[in-house]
């Protein structure tokens, strides 16, 4: 192993920090600001500050705070797993780098084809922004995957690469798919066609959200049945809530690390899914070579 | 502090998380996936690179293997044409001495022969000219007178004769 330079390990440290650093923010800001709740309180992000914008005012809320703090943490992560690579390799972290490029790309091929190999970032970039933000909630910070409008411009970005490889031959062809595979079909069609990524938004937002609800419910339970059972003992002891050590753990585990890894799998999954079937590939192929033959007699 | 609903839409929300999956997509591309994939290709160029050399080598070892058994098959050719050929010569030179012995020998039983012939013919004219000097003298006794040798050679030679020739 090679013996790194005290700059490289001062690089390294401050991309470590970088990476760090936002969530311990996040957790901080948390403590600062977070009122002390009593009894079953289901609410949404809090708003820390509005700003005035046309249309609709923009309330800066935890969610928004949240996601920027997971790209920030992306970003260091980034940064720290490119740091160094060389073609000779070696490194651990290379060897880590080289597989997520690997595994993304392998993924990008064999669900969406060779022609949107430039996708993998794109796809890596959904999931771990998903992942990440669903994961935030083992820290004790606000998932802001269990905001629509997180979640929601996410579908709407789908959305629209979803109608742009539509609309790649032309508006004639894009009308046209909407007839497919009758014409009587057509509304249904065009329902199905702005079902996508609302359905996608809830789905996923509704999956985080409930196992929030879900948590905050059972706590609840647990401490009334936990005080009912303990209620005789004197004082504190009567008043704590005994059920609540380890038994929301289970659901946790569940909720938070398994629904959540899972949610952005299926929400990646679904993005390769709905782009690459949006893409009229064989007409867009006769359309290239057509293309090619025209210039080929030009010439 | 206020919340949010828990279910409601802001459009400059919805925008800031779209803007906020750009960002991610950027930033995945140019500080991750560009320089792995930089090195992947350069990896891959110098395994090529590799592979291509070493069958380069395998391919000219090959041709020079080649080349040598070509050399060894004729070495053996040559040497096998070199023996036939030895064999051949020492068979003729042998055949050329036996019969030049035999030649010889033929000769000197020749010589011999003839040698003995002469050395017969001269002890036959010995014998002769002792029995002739025998028969002079018997003659001699037997007249009581001498005989000139050379007044009766003819006689005496015609009764050699009428006795037998020696040959």
């Amino acid at each position: 192993m090679k013996v790194k330079s005290r700059r490289f390990m001062a690089v390294d440290i401050l991309y470590i920090l970088l990476m760090v650093l936002p969530m311990v923010c996040g957790i901080i800001l948390q403590i600062l600001t977070k009122p002390p709740t009593e009894g079953i309180e289901i609410a949404g992000a809090r708003i820390f500050f509005t700003i005035p914008m046309p249309l609709q005012d923009l309330p800066i809320t935890e969610s928004q705070v949240n996601s920027f703090l997971v790209v920030l943490t992306i970003l260091g992560f980034a940064l720290f797993i490119t740091h160094g690579i060389s073609v000779e390799g070696g490194s651990r972290r290379q060897i880590i780098a080289e597989w997520i490029v690997e595994v993304t790309d392998n993924m990008v091929n064999t669900n969406m084809g060779e022609y949107f190999a430039a996708f993998a970032p794109f796809v890596a970039g959904i999931m771990a922004l998903s992942a990440l933000s669903s994961l935030m909630s083992l820290l004790g910070l606000y998932p802001p995957t269990s905001d629509m409008n997180i979640v929601g411009g996410w579908a709407l970005l789908v959305f629209v690469l979803i109608t742009y490889y539509k609309g790649k031959c032309g508006p004639i062809v894009y009308m046209k798919s909407f007839t497919e595979p009758a014409a009587l079909l057509t509304p249904l069609n065009v329902i199905s066609e702005i079902a996508t990524p609302v359905s996608m938004a809830f789905r996923h937002y509704g999956n985080i959200l409930s196992g929030t609800v879900i948590s905050v419910l059972l706590a609840a339970g647990l401490q009334g049945v936990s005080n009912m059972i303990f209620g005789w003992l004197p004082g504190f002891l009567g008043e704590f809530g005994w059920l609540r050590i380890g038994i929301p753990a289970v659901l946790s585990l569940y909720f938070d690390i398994f629904s959540g890894c899972l949610q952005a799998f299926i929400f990646a999954m679904l993005t390769m899914l709905y782009i690459s079937g949006a893409f009229p590939q064989d007409e867009f192929e006769r359309r290239q070579r057509l293309k090619l033959e025209k210039q080929k007699t030009i010439k | 502090m206020q919340n949010l609903e828990v279910i409601s839409l802001n459009l400059w929300q919805i925008l800031i998380s779209l803007a906020n999956l750009i960002i991610i997509f950027i930033i995945l591309k140019k500080l991750m996936y560009g320089p792995v994939r930089d090195v992947l290709a350069k990896r891959q160029a110098i395994l090529d690179g590799k592979y291509r050399e070493a069958d380069e080598a395998k391919r000219s070892a090959e041709e020079s293997r080649a080349l040598w058994q070509e050399k060894l098959e004729g070495a053996k050719d040559e040497a096998e044409r070199m023996i036939k050929d030895a064999a051949s010569t020492a068979e003729r030179r042998g055949d050329k001495i036996i019969a030049d012995a035999k030649e010889r020998a033929d000769g000197i039983i020749r010589r011999a022969e003839s040698e003995a012939e002469l050395e017969k013919k001269k002890a036959a004219e010995g014998v002769k000219r002792e029995i002739v000097d025998v028969s002079a003298a018997l003659a001699e006794k037997m007249l009581e007178r001498e005989i000139r040798k050379e007044d009766h050679r003819a006689l005496i030679d015609s009764f050699i004769s009428e006795i037998g020739d020696v040959k």
